[in-house]
């Protein structure tokens, strides 16, 4: 991958060396460039006359010869790897410029202070990052967070929903709370990026999910961060747990994901056009029941001691029969899963960007549109996105501005899914919907009521919209300043800030049309939501950085800064039900709900830290963050998150003598990290009841405690790097251990108090893992370039002390599978009830192991590229199953397969294990192997190119590309990856029928001007 | 020295910066329960009263619903969760599931309610008159009452906490007797407040009390329509007749009866009585316990078969379910029986009309019920003139019937059946306190009935 990046820097070059062709000559320096250390030849160094596009490049030697208008001329001199050195040059003729080694420039680098990074051969953490080709380039993601997946050691990346418009959990290394925030902190461009996942208004109203006990998000929103457009993104980087995470401290327990969006670059302005068509479909039916006239008389004859109510019943029973039957011999039976999820969805992405700029102004500007149609009909995801980044640097280079601005307008429509109460949900009415209903709406198009279910999911799929719509600008901008520099020392000032704002608005009609909104029906004869959420979110950070380096090459980085942040948001639901006519606006409803929530929080933070380097030999850091914030019990109390890590190069050092070994390094690290008490711990705020129009308070279910502290992680990773053949082969391993204290749990507490639960600071988590990445280029020449990489990660969890009992959460109970925190337990724990009624564990949602595979190939102009996922083990609770079982449309009802004994059917027995409250059957393996990408381009050659586009095209590739095309499991329903309840906290991994996830099948079109 | 300055400069705003306070934070979302019990105003009154009136309705679907599926009034189906046919049924209760824990709940957050209210009361800085403390303190108390008699109800045998203000330090389980004995004293206790509480509440009431008004006797100086504390004291000697019939202590029960706002003659309005109201605007809720006519199995409530195969000939309180018919394919009207889970039913309980129909507290016809039996012992005779009242009402001949006890109960039970059927799940308890739960139909193999809800798992008893 860093080839290309290499490749065409080098292109840039050699434009550079050539351009400059016919340039009238006058006065000719010449000389030789070596290198600062060693004395030696430096060769392919740019030597530019500052401020104009002449330039040239030295030789294989360093020995250049450059043409200039007149003297004195100013010379800027620069190569990747090198620092940029300025030469003022006052008569012709033979010079030596000596240019030193950049630290930073060549190496991939990593953040290892909130205003530095050290190159990666030098970190002491293992930091995941991957860049722009790995992300976006080999097949285009929907959104980031599908990138995401299978590309980072340690991460557990789970879809909850196929909807367009994403939804995802990011689990890294392990489960990090299990009542607080668990997912991961993002920051874009040094922005703090919101991720919020935010219900539409209107749905819980109709769909009930949440009076069954559980008030878990289950209305499939998408998450926040699914507005950042993939195509935009230079590089992300993954800070896993605190022993990296400390720098960002309070809110930093979860991981960090930092994202670079791309620059421009000096030099001649690029343009690039990108176009992808293509189709979503299903990537899994779970498909039909074989009826025939015994399975349909069964289904519905229940045996009864009354003769007259047997009679009934047999009658009722012969009628579905017969209509078996004739719709069978009419050719009328429907396949309704494929009817809803047989949708081809269309996907078009078109994406330009324009970069260049000069010396001291580049600027990166873009706009692309994705537009995606979901696998049912009527749903789908658009967003148009733009972005113009610029830096400057003024003050001779003593300063540089870097802004980045971005404004997204993305629209989700994500149909009606996951769990019900009220039977009406597409999923929840499918599964008792029998193919021999006739559920088409007439020629005057009036759908008929299903006579199987609370809803006519055709009708409902094209009447109701369920839509989220977002504006949004993320914009910040960094100032860094050198505010003075001689040969042993320098010091910078880094100013930062940066601000997200948002709107969502959501929209949930439902209207009075709907079999479940008709009055006769027990309908609300329309219900209308609409929720409006503004969110703000601002940082603001100043730094000082000191270089200190002595005569033996020893280096001291210090760093001290402060840390402002804010959040704000104010969500106000409407919810309008019995609309006047076919109205959808609000104050068009009888009834009109409205409800509110605001989040005000301020934090303040301030980061001191040193770095020691010994010649690359041995780099070590210590450092810390304090932070306060206005979500503590006591706001301006300081919580302190330390860390230190440090790294030994054996190989720099003398002694070293494997010249296989090329590099070799031992790396420790451990940092503390910390994570807010969720919204409302410290509270107990009474919520808002009204009885025939008088408003009056009740207490709410949850007990706040008001002297509750952050939940504290403290990690200790060690582990080695290892390269191999001039570093041919590439080996990381990393071995971590992560506890989390004061773990703040929504424990049960006796419901005769008042209150179902309660928060408290009230155990510890531990989580231990291993990771081993491996890189190979296995094959390299002109002609062929195989590389192929190896990702293996591995976690196992333990709650070590619960202070209160152990407690059942995020699922639907023991009868079906629940997990349940417990000391000495595995945190993710699923339990339930045995066939002898005792508690049992019946799985567990962590995977043995998660390994993925990547292959990059490339023959000639052809690149073939694809990635692997193999996740084995980790449990899913499907419920899926058992409700398609109720409704009698299992695809398996009648197979004989889980029955022990071997003589009741699947269906029948899934149902009386569930009557006898035997969750066994509901909890099953979800380990699968998928192929999550691969593409495969063809790169029109430049003899090509020249002769169709006379030289007005750099670049021309097409190719096809395509997700999850394989997908190999044993799980009994559309896709082992999935989620009920959203994507925070534990309860991913519990199947209510969900929207099934899609492959996508895309061409691509790519040219660069 | 430029250097030395511009870090003095920035370490001094970085300090400067640091020491700056922060506010705390505080929820924006709504008042914090500290604020009604720290000290209650006069304005919070009305929302804290308010709240507990509405409050008595959450979950009231669940438990009804579960109470008379247990005694076999209806069927709940529900294709979403079929706990409701399956535990329900055959009596193997989870401990730790919505039915058992989920109205347990709503009703002790109720009595939190009240409890921070009580608190607050003791707390206050507001200038409330003497009747008015009262006033308060027995009208919240009333409330409580009626809270732990619905929990026990449940819990039967399992008994109660009755002493849970302080959630650190909750009171120790009672006996079913000693629970019951604990709820009666809470009503005297409150009665003798309503009797010291002056004409008129410090708070206004809902709709749903208007029945009682001027239940008293007690003519208002001047004539208004407001629920006097007198006229409420009448229906708290209704639920405490209740209270003692569930006892056994008939005599003390026909003292409240008289106290009551009973209405003890032929053609007396049975509707009479304090009622739950529901709407569908704001923070308001419909009515739990409605469903429409033919309502298909993903929420349907199946009167159980019996009920139309046990009642007399002529008797109107049949109406109170409807025959489930609807056109076929050609048009024609057609039985549209439902079935779910092997079970199989022609009728839906069709008590409630609408989703904003109101649901019955206490009303007059129970307490005529509860008359007959109080004196079914001691004065057979006027039993049977108050089973003639209901007996007359729903359009049936007057009791030709025996009158010794045993032929009185089974009179009395099946008038209650009828009555107050899908009412509050009274048959199950019926049956329950005349040891007769054996008489409940079972519809399959592996169904028994039980007697009682387990304790919720997490009182961790």
């Amino acid at each position: 991958m860093k080839k290309q990046t290499h490749f065409s820097k080098m292109k840039i070059l050699l434009l550079l060396i050539f351009a400059p062709a016919f340039l009238l000559a006058q006065e000719t320096i010449t000389g030789k460039v070596v290198i600062e250390d060693t004395g030696e030849g430096a060769p392919f160094v740019n030597i530019v006359e500052n401020g104009t596009d002449n330039g040239t490049a030295s030789d294989i030697d360093g020995n250049f010869s450059i043409t200039v208008s007149s003297l004195p001329a100013r010379l800027r001199v620069f190569a990747l790897g090198f620092s940029t050195k300025m030469v003022d040059v006052a008569t012709a003729g033979d010079i030596t410029i000596e240019i030193g080694e950049s630290t930073e420039a060549l190496e991939e680098v990593v953040v290892t202070g909130l205003a530095t990074s050290v190159k990666r051969s030098n970190a002491a953490n293992a930091v995941s990052s991957v860049s722009a080709e790995e992300l976006a380039e080999l097949t285009p993601p929907q959104t980031l967070d599908g990138a995401l997946a299978g590309k980072f050691a340690g991460a557990q990346i789970t879809r909850s929903s196929g909807a367009p418009g994403g939804g995802i959990s990011v689990r890294l290394r392990g489960v990090t709370s299990v009542n607080g925030n668990s997912q991961p902190l993002y920051i874009v461009d040094g922005i703090y990026v919101n991720n919020n996942s935010i219900s539409a208004s209107g749905l819980n109203a109709v769909s009930g999910a949440a009076a069954g006990g559980n008030a878990s998000n289950q209305d499939n929103p998408s998450n926040r961060i699914a507005d950042i457009n993939p195509d935009d993104i230079e590089s992300v980087e993954i800070l896993k747990g605190a022993s990296a995470a400390a720098i960002y401290g309070a809110r930093a327990a979860a991981g960090v994901i930092i994202i670079t969006t791309k620059r421009g670059k000096a030099g001649k302005t690029k343009v690039s056009f990108s176009q992808d068509v293509g189709i979503n479909r299903i990537i899994n039916f779970r498909g039909q029941r074989q009826y025939n006239e015994d399975r349909v008389f069964d289904f519905f004859f229940s045996p009864n001691d009354d003769p007259i109510l047997n009679e009934r019943s047999r009658n009722a029973a012969n009628l579905q029969v017969a209509a078996f039957v004739d719709a069978r011999n009419s050719g009328r039976l429907v396949d309704y899963e494929k009817e809803i999820y047989g949708e081809d969805g269309l996907i078009s992405n078109t994406s330009v960007n324009v970069s260049g700029g000069s010396e001291n102004t580049q600027y990166y500007a873009a706009f692309s549109n994705n537009d995606e149609d979901g696998i049912v009909k009527n749903t789908g995801y658009n967003r148009k996105s733009v972005r113009f980044n610029l830096n400057h640097d003024f003050l001779n280079d003593k300063a540089k501005l870097s802004l980045s601005s971005n404004y997204i307008d993305s629209k989700a429509d994500r149909g009606f899914f996951n769990n019900d109460n009220t039977g009406t949900t597409l999923g929840v009415a499918l599964t008792s919907t029998l193919p021999w209903a006739q559920l088409q709406p007439n020629e005057l198009g009036v759908y008929p009521d299903n006579p199987f279910a609370a809803s006519n999911p055709l009708q409902t799929r094209d009447l109701i919209t369920n839509r989220e719509e977002v504006d949004r600008f993320i914009v910040g901008g960094t100032l860094d300043v050198s505010l003075y520099r001689n040969e042993k020392s320098d010091l910078k000032l880094i100013l930062g800030g940066g601000v997200d704002y948002y709107n969502l608005v959501t929209t949930a009609i439902f209207p009075k049309l709907l079999q479940f909104q008709k009055i006769s029906n027990g309908g609300l004869n329309g219900v209308v939501g609409i929720g409006r959420t503004e969110n703000k979110d601002a940082n603001y950070s100043a730094f000082l950085v000191h270089n200190y380096t002595t005569s033996n090459a020893l280096n001291l980085r210090s760093q001290a800064g402060v840390t402002k942040l804010t959040f704000f948001r104010n969500t106000i639901g409407n919810v309008a039900s019995d609309l006047i006519a076919f109205e959808n606006n609000l104050d068009q409803g009888a009834n009109i709900n409205v409800s509110q929530f605001r989040q005000e929080q301020e934090d303040f933070g301030f980061f001191v830290q040193e770095e020691l380097n010994y010649q690359d030999k041995i780099i070590a850091t210590i450092g810390v963050r304090g932070d306060k914030s206005s979500n503590n019990g006591d706001a301006n109390e300081f919580f302190y998150y330390p860390k230190a890590s440090a790294a030994v190069n054996f190989h720099k050092f003398d002694f070293w003598k494997f010249d296989v070994l090329n590099q070799f390094k031992i790396r420790a690290a451990y940092g503390e990290a910390g994570n807010f008490a969720p919204n409302g711990a410290l509270f107990t705020t009474y919520t808002n009841s009204l009885i025939d129009g008088i408003a009056g308070i009740v207490v709410p279910t949850v007990l706040g405690d008001p002297n509750i502290d952050p939940e504290r992680q403290k990690e200790f990773e060690v582990g080695f790097d290892a390269s191999l053949l001039d570093s041919r082969i590439n080996f990381e391993f990393t071995y971590y251990n992560k506890t989390v204290d004061d773990l703040i749990l929504q424990a049960n507490i006796e419901p005769s108090s008042g209150f179902t639960t309660e928060f408290s600071n009230a155990g510890d988590l531990e989580n231990r893992g291993v990771e081993a990445v491996l890189n190979a280029t296995v094959f390299q020449n002109d002609n062929f370039d195989w590389n192929t990489g190896v990702i293996f990660f591995k976690n196992t969890s333990e709650v070590t002390r619960l202070e209160v009992d152990a407690f059942d959460l995020g699922a639907f109970g023991t009868g079906l599978g629940t997990y349940r925190i417990e000391e000495g337990k595995s945190v993710t724990q699923i339990v339930g009830n045995n066939a002898d009624g005792d508690l049992v564990v019946l799985g567990d949602a962590e995977p043995d192991f998660q390994m993925t595979f990547t292959n990059n190939f490339r023959y000639k102009d052809f690149d073939l590229s694809f990635l692997w996922h193999w996740k084995q083990g980790g449990d899913n609770i499907n419920l899926t199953n058992l409700l398609t079982d109720f409704g009698g449309t299992s695809p398996d009802f009648d197979d004989v397969t889980l029955d022990p004994a071997g003589v009741t059917p699947n269906g029948p027995f899934r149902v009386g294990a569930f009557r006898s409250g035997n969750a066994t059957p509901f909890t099953e393996d979800a380990s699968y192997l998928r192929l999550r990408e691969v593409g495969l381009y063809y790169t029109l050659p430049s003899r090509f190119l020249d002769q169709i586009f006379r030289g007005n095209v750099s670049r021309f590739k097409i190719g096809f590309s395509g997700n999850n095309l394989i997908n190999i499991f044993d799980y009994n329903s559309y896709d082992p990856e999935v989620s009920n309840f959203g994507s925070n906290g534990l309860s991913t991994g519990v199947e209510v029928t969900p929207f099934p996830s899609s492959k996508r099948y895309l061409f691509h079109v790519n040219i660069d001007f | 020295m430029k250097i030395i300055n511009i870090y003095h400069i920035f370490i001094f705003s970085c300090l400067l910066f640091i020491s700056c306070d922060i506010e705390d934070g505080r929820d924006l979302n709504g008042p914090s329960t500290g604020s009604i019990s720290s000290d209650l105003s006069r304005g919070e009154l009305q929302d804290a009263v308010s709240g507990i009136l509405a409050d008595m309705r959450t979950r009231l679907g669940t438990q009804v619903d579960a109470q008379a599926v247990a005694g076999r009034e209806y069927w709940r189906f529900q294709s979403s969760d079929p706990r409701w046919t399956a535990d329900l049924l055959t009596g193997t209760l989870d401990n730790n599931t919505f039915y058992t824990t989920a109205p347990y709940a709503a009703r002790y957050a109720n009595v939190k309610n009240i409890n921070l209210v009580l608190q607050g009361l003791e707390n206050t800085t507001e200038s409330f008159s003497n009747e008015e403390i009262a006033g308060i303190r027995g009208f919240v108390n009333t409330i409580k009452a009626h809270e732990l008699l619905m929990v026990l109800n449940q819990q039967f045998l399992n008994g109660i906490r009755v002493d849970v203000a302080d959630v650190d330090n909750l009171g120790s389980f009672l006996s079913y007797e000693d629970s019951l004995t604990a709820i009666l004293d809470l009503l005297t206790n409150a009665a003798d407040d309503l009797s010291n509480a002056g004409d008129e509440f410090a708070f206004g009431l809902p709709s749903g009390f208007n029945g009682i008004e001027g239940a008293s006797g007690i003519v208002d100086e001047p004539e208004n329509s407001i629920v006097s504390p007198a006229d409420f004291l009448t229906f708290l000697n209704a639920l405490a007749a209740r209270v003692e019939v569930y006892r056994g202590n008939y005599a003390s029960s026909l003292e409240f009866l008289e106290d009551s706002f009973m209405v003890l003659e032929n053609g007396a309005d049975l509707s009479t009585g304090a009622y739950f109201t529901f709407s569908l605007s704001g923070a308001d809720i419909a009515n739990p316990l409605f469903f429409a006519k033919n309502s298909t199995g993903a929420n349907a409530r199946i009167a159980h078969p019996t009920f139309i195969t046990d009642a007399e000939d002529g008797d109107n309180r049949l109406s109170k379910v409807v025959f489930r018919e609807a056109p076929n394919s050609s048009d024609v009207i057609v039985p549209n029986p439902l079935t779910q889970s092997n079970l199989t039913g022609g009728f839906d309980v069709f008590v409630y009309e609408s989703n904003v129909a109101p649901v019955g507290i206490i009303r007059n016809e129970e307490l005529i019920l509860l008359y007959a039996e109080a004196n079914h012992i001691s004065n057979p005779l006027e039993a049977v003139r108050a089973l003639n009242i209901i007996r007359d009402a729903a359009g049936l001949d007057p009791y030709l019937g025996g009158t010794s006890p045993t032929e009185l109960v089974t009179e009395i039970l099946k008038q209650r059946r009828y009555s107050l059927f899908a009412e509050g799940g009274h048959r199950w308890i019926d049956l329950r306190r005349f040891d007769r739960l054996n008489e409940i139909p079972i519809d399959r193999s592996g169904d028994d009935f039980f007697e009682q809800f387990p304790t919720p798992a997490n009182e961790n008893r």
